[in-house]
């Protein structure tokens, strides 16, 4: 109990739960995931909000994004500066967002925002070709990710303008039941 | 192309606009603190500096059209400023059709989110710089609208608002520090008690709640190993373990009801008889020893408890029984009605390719090799599609005639083997019946054959699930998933008509022969739960470890077997099954149930940790959970339940044991209550809801008719939101169309003026050294911008019929505001735009609004050109085009609106006047100035 005190106070607990999805034990232990990146760095007191951030570097190593072909974008999608420096705010904003009980709308948000590699706000071809390529390990031919890229976009895209707006990419996304319980990381 | 989200606050017009709106609304609330009070006088003199040629006409126009929107109401005002934020991530949202705005406030709140973060991301430093002010104020306006909106909801939405902004967590928190901090002024104001403690409750209520929820995450099952399966093999194996996981909660509630309400007044008033020892095999057959206890319903006595308070046992059994399968009932209806919702309604049956790649990947996978793995199949799997696309859908005759026949064939062999095992089983009954005796003396040998019925039942349910998934071999259908249907329907067939048989065997020839038939039944369905648990430790046996093994050792052509998810998942809804039925026979038979599930998830994990592999196709697991659910419900809970109820009314309990003997059937106890009740005057209201509401036909009929109507009207609802969906979907593509349509003629127009660019290019550079105001914007810039005005004229059109060139002209009258040097070019455009007008009728009336203004900016340019006119003209267009989409948009925004609409029209046709007149003065100009 007395690591409860110590790590937040009370107020910031509850903004933390106004905030995101998680409850106080959940807060703490990621607290603690946070902290076990960088244990030097990070202190376990946090009542005065210190103002720290872990770079991108420490954060994929995780085991929980290590293996996840999208784990740079996820990073950078939720930090600040959008190099993928995350003070725990921001750290507890990512798994908030990831979690189970975080809403279609949110997590639909910030797939699109994931999956928008070059951050023009639409999901082009040459995105599409970025994600082929790292989730089948870059083994398929230029031709092929060509192809393919060709067909999902031909598929997805309503307003015809070869790329895929995030009405697009909603649409797309509402038919896929699946989307829900695969866009989530367990903590 | 990320920049021209922050188009609009080039404007200074835009700005005033903002500005006076919140002036509008600052007398209002004297509390709100207005964080333009500073900056407001600054813009009006800005105003008046940027128009200093404004004639009295002019002003005239200008004020009428600043008032258009604050006559369509305070509330509709403000939403009208939000909605026509333009933003780079959304294009097609801020001006949302009329039917948006009706949409809940969370999603506005969304959007509005969304949009922030993206101006914050995307924003350019350069634009920052130069419009910072504007930018600040923009955010602050779009805060102070999020802010008020959530104020105005229940703090349970106010919550899940905050929580669902998608800002990131430093934002969120200002945002909620804003909302209570005005909260607690608007109380201070009026300081009412009430409002004070229901604020305070509803804050305990929430402290309370969220501790509640801390509590239930620590007791949370399995959390870890569910990770880990999650981890290694994906969501559609772990959908089997959480499939696994409710069933074993659904069987501890049931447990602790029936335990609690049975069991223990039992408890306390009987004992177990002595004489009986206990032989050991009683474990696997429930006879002997188990007879006497409170296992089975024979052992229940039918008096009334005397005690502090009479307790009825056979009021408190019957009810029991049924309370704990309506709430069954009940929560599988309501999550497979949830799961039906989420998963079918809104999902496409056509199986698309796009979605597999962006929405299959499995975020909760963390294991590096099922992460290679999983990245192969999704190469092969792609490859299958490109070859198949490749290949096409040539299947001749023959081959198709071929299938056909297989598959009738198979689907013969599948049918004709359930019966066959049905028959088989009903005989093999009969046989055991004639061996029985109705003693409670049975020698060892006796016991022992009576295993012999659920051996075979259980071995049958093992091997020919394995028989049957052999005809895949041969079996050829088109798509994966009619596959697994076929495999699954066939399944439960054979399942529920052995569970059928041997329902009619006990019901018929049990229920008749024995003295104390329930208790037999209790215990057949004993050995059944047993027998069948140990069959799932050697199906898993055979199907995983040795296919394991055979694979890896002898015939690697097979390879690592997979986890069969939905014969796993059948074999599960079979033992619930048999626990339904029994709960009656064997109140507590709940024990051995959970028992069995808490050991066979242990085994299970094992099995697939050491065995499996993770499956080679993915995707559609949400459905197939789905699927499972709906079986759990259909065939099996509802089979349990009629033949419950067959049990209840139409079946004589035995006259010598259990809690209803001498009764003609069970559910004659509620008559016998209600008219022991009748001499109670407090408890009249359940003599008459048993008078008028159980025992008539014109309730019963009177909730059917009801029922069908509503079900009528929700599936008319149903076809009408299909429609409106389809209409939706059309719109899409018709917008797409028309973007593209533009693009064309953009690059068209663009071809035929080569040297255009660099020139602008030149004058930018010029003009950014000036530093003048508002429209430091590129070349591309403008077209975007143009664009977007565009798209948005278009949809106005869409919905509502409005005559085009009238915002053209109100884009133009506002022409005059540049300074005379420029006003004479500007006349110049404008008669030659006025011309093309008229020339350039372009078949889509719909584009033609767009076309014109970039008709204009290009004319514009040939003519600063040749003028040689030097920088300011370009900025001058600039301004015209942002101009035109301001006017465009507000004309629209408008007019989305059905209760501003009213008060607009005289302001646009009002602006068609000013801009003829604008015309006509330019005219002049034009005839002064040659």
């Amino acid at each position: 109990m007395g690591n409860k005190q110590t790590t937040f106070r009370d107020e910031q607990f509850e903004a933390y739960q106004d905030c995101t999805f998680f409850t106080r034990k959940e807060i703490l232990r990621l607290h603690g995931r946070y902290r076990e990146l960088a244990p030097h760095l990070v202190p376990l007191d946090y009542t005065n909000d210190p103002d720290i951030k872990l770079p991108l570097t420490l954060l994929i190593n995780m085991p929980e994004l290590k293996e996840n072909p999208f784990r740079d974008r996820i990073v950078q999608t939720f930090s600040e500066d959008g190099q993928g420096n995350l003070s725990f705010n921001d750290f507890v904003d990512m798994f908030s967002a990831l979690c189970e009980s975080s809403s279609r709308e949110l997590k639909t948000i910030y797939a699109f925002k994931i999956y928008d590699f070059n951050r023009d706000n639409f999901i082009c071809k040459e995105d599409m070709e970025k994600t082929i390529n790292k989730l089948t390990k870059g083994e398929l031919t230029p031709e092929e990710v060509t192809l393919v890229c060709d067909k999902a976009i031909e598929e997805a895209d309503l307003d015809g303008d070869s790329k895929l707006s995030f009405a697009d990419f909603e649409n797309m996304i509402s038919k896929a039941p699946d989307f829900l319980s695969t866009f989530h990381v367990r903590i | 192309m990320t920049h021209y989200s922050n188009g609009a606050f080039y404007n200074p017009a835009y700005h005033d606009s903002e500005t006076l709106e919140l002036d509008r609304r600052s007398p209002r609330k004297p509390h709100h603190s207005n964080p333009y009070a500073q900056e407001e006088p600054a813009w009006q003199a800005g105003r008046a500096n940027v128009f200093p040629t404004v004639t009295g006409q002019w002003g005239h126009s200008d004020d009428s059209a600043w008032r258009v929107p604050w006559e369509g109401g305070q509330e509709e005002e403000s939403r009208w400023g939000r909605e026509r934020l333009p933003t780079g991530h959304l294009p097609t949202h801020p001006q949302s059709p009329p039917w948006q705005q009706a949409a809940p406030t969370n999603m506005t709140m969304r959007w509005r989110g969304m949009r922030r973060m993206s101006m914050f991301v995307n924003g350019e430093p350069t634009h920052l710089s130069i419009t910072e002010d504007a930018i600040r104020n923009e955010l602050e306006q779009e805060e102070q609208n999020l802010v008020k909106d959530l104020v105005a909801c229940s703090t349970k939405d106010r919550i899940q608002g905050i929580k669902e902004l998608p800002m990131s967590y430093e934002e969120k928190k200002h945002i909620r520090s804003q909302v209570l901090a005005f909260k607690s002024s608007k109380k201070s104001r009026h300081l009412s008690c009430f409002a004070d403690c229901s604020d305070n409750v509803s804050l305990s209520f929430r402290r309370c709640g969220s501790s509640m929820a801390s509590t239930r995450q620590t007791l949370e099952l399995w959390q870890g190993t569910m990770k880990e399966i999650g981890g290694r093999f994906g969501t559609s194996v772990l959908s089997y373990f959480l499939f696994l996981k409710s069933l074993f909660m659904l069987n501890i509630f049931s447990f602790l009801i029936n335990f609690g309400f049975i069991t223990i007044p039992m408890l306390a008033y009987n004992q177990i008889p002595q004489n009986v020892t206990f032989r050991g095999l009683e474990l696997l057959t429930g006879a002997g020893y188990f007879n006497y206890t409170v296992m089975y319903y024979g052992s229940y006595g039918s008096d009334i408890i005397k005690g502090l308070l009479d307790y009825n046992m056979q009021l408190a059994y019957f009810f029991t029984i049924a309370a704990y399968m309506v709430l069954c009932g009940a929560s599988i209806i309501y999550s497979m009605a949830s799961s039906f919702k989420t998963n079918y309604v809104l999902s496409d049956p056509v199986a698309g390719g796009s979605w597999q790649l962006l929405c299959s990947w499995d975020f909760s996978v963390t294991n590096e090799k099922a992460v290679r793995q999983r990245k192969n199949n999704l190469r092969v799997q792609l490859k299958e599609t490109l070859s198949e696309k490749t290949q096409g859908e040539g299947l001749t005759t023959a081959e198709r005639m071929k299938h056909f026949g297989v598959q009738l064939g198979a689907w013969f062999i599948s049918t004709s083997l359930a019966v066959g095992c049905g028959s088989a089983i009903y005989f093999l009954s009969q046989y055991e019946q004639r061996q029985t005796t109705d003693t409670d003396n049975w020698s060892l040998l006796q016991e022992a054959e009576t295993l012999l019925v659920p051996f075979v039942v259980s071995l049958i349910n093992l091997v020919v699930p394995l028989f049957y998934s052999l005809f895949n071999k041969f079996e050829l259908y088109s798509n994966q998933r009619r596959q697994i249907y076929a495999l699954i329907f066939r399944n439960v067939l054979l399942k529920m008509s052995i569970l059928g048989i041997l329902c009619y065997y006990w019901m018929k020839e049990v229920a008749t022969k024995f003295s104390c038939w329930e208790s037999m039944v209790g215990q057949a369905l004993y050995r059944l739960v047993i027998v069948d648990f140990f069959f799932l430790m050697l199906g898993s046996f055979f199907g995983e470890f040795l296919s394991n093994v055979i694979g890896t050792r002898w015939l690697p052509r097979l390879g690592v077997p997979e986890f069969d998810v939905a014969r796993n998942v059948l074999d599960l809804i079979y033992a619930q099954t048999l626990a339904w039925i029994g709960i009656y026979f064997s109140p507590l038979l709940p024990v051995i149930q959970i028992i069995k599930f808490f050991i066979l998830f242990y085994l299970k994990k094992v099995s697939l940790m050491q065995n499996c592999q993770p499956p080679r196709r993915v995707g559609r697991a949400a459905q197939m959970r789905t699927i499972f659910i709906a079986l759990l419900f259909f065939p099996s809970f509802v089979g349990s339940l009629s033949m419950m109820a067959y049990t209840f009314w139409s079946l004589t309990p035995s006259k010598h044991c259990g809690p209803f003997q001498g009764l003609n059937n069970t559910f004659s106890i509620v008559g016998l209550w209600v008219t022991d009740l009748e001499g109670i005057s407090t408890a009249s209201w359940v003599v008459w809801i048993y008078q008028n509401v159980i025992r008539s036909e014109i309730f019963y009929f009177l909730v059917t008719i009801i029922i069908l109507f509503i079900t009528f009207i929700f599936w008319q609802v149903t076809q009408g939101r299909k429609l409106l969906i389809l209409l939706l979907r059309q719109q899409i593509i018709n917008e797409g169309k028309d973007k593209t349509f533009l693009l064309e003629k953009l690059q068209t127009l663009q071809k035929s003026q080569p040297n255009n660019k660099s020139k602008t290019q030149i004058k930018q550079s010029k003009r950014r050294s000036d530093g003048s105001s508002s429209g430091v914007r590129s070349n591309s810039n403008a077209m975007v911008q143009t664009f977007l005005a565009g798209q948005q004229d278009s949809r106005g059109n869409y919905f509502c019929d409005v005559p085009v060139p009238s915002d053209i002209s109100t884009s133009y009258q506002r022409i005059p505001i540049a300074s005379d040097r420029q006003s004479s070019s500007n006349a110049l455009a404008l008669a030659r735009q006025r011309a093309e007008v008229q020339d350039y009728r372009t078949p889509s009336t719909l584009a033609s609004p767009l076309v014109q203004v970039m008709q204009a900016r290009q004319d514009y340019e040939r003519q600063a050109d040749a003028m040689d006119d030097g920088s300011s003209s370009m900025s001058n267009i600039m301004m015209q085009v942002m101009e035109a989409r301001m006017r465009a948009e507000e004309g629209y925004g408008v007019q989305g609106r059905p209760v501003a609409t009213e008060s607009s029209v005289p302001a646009r046709s009002s602006a068609l006047i000013q801009a003829m007149l604008a015309r006509q003065q330019s005219q002049n100009e034009y005839d002064d100035g040659y």
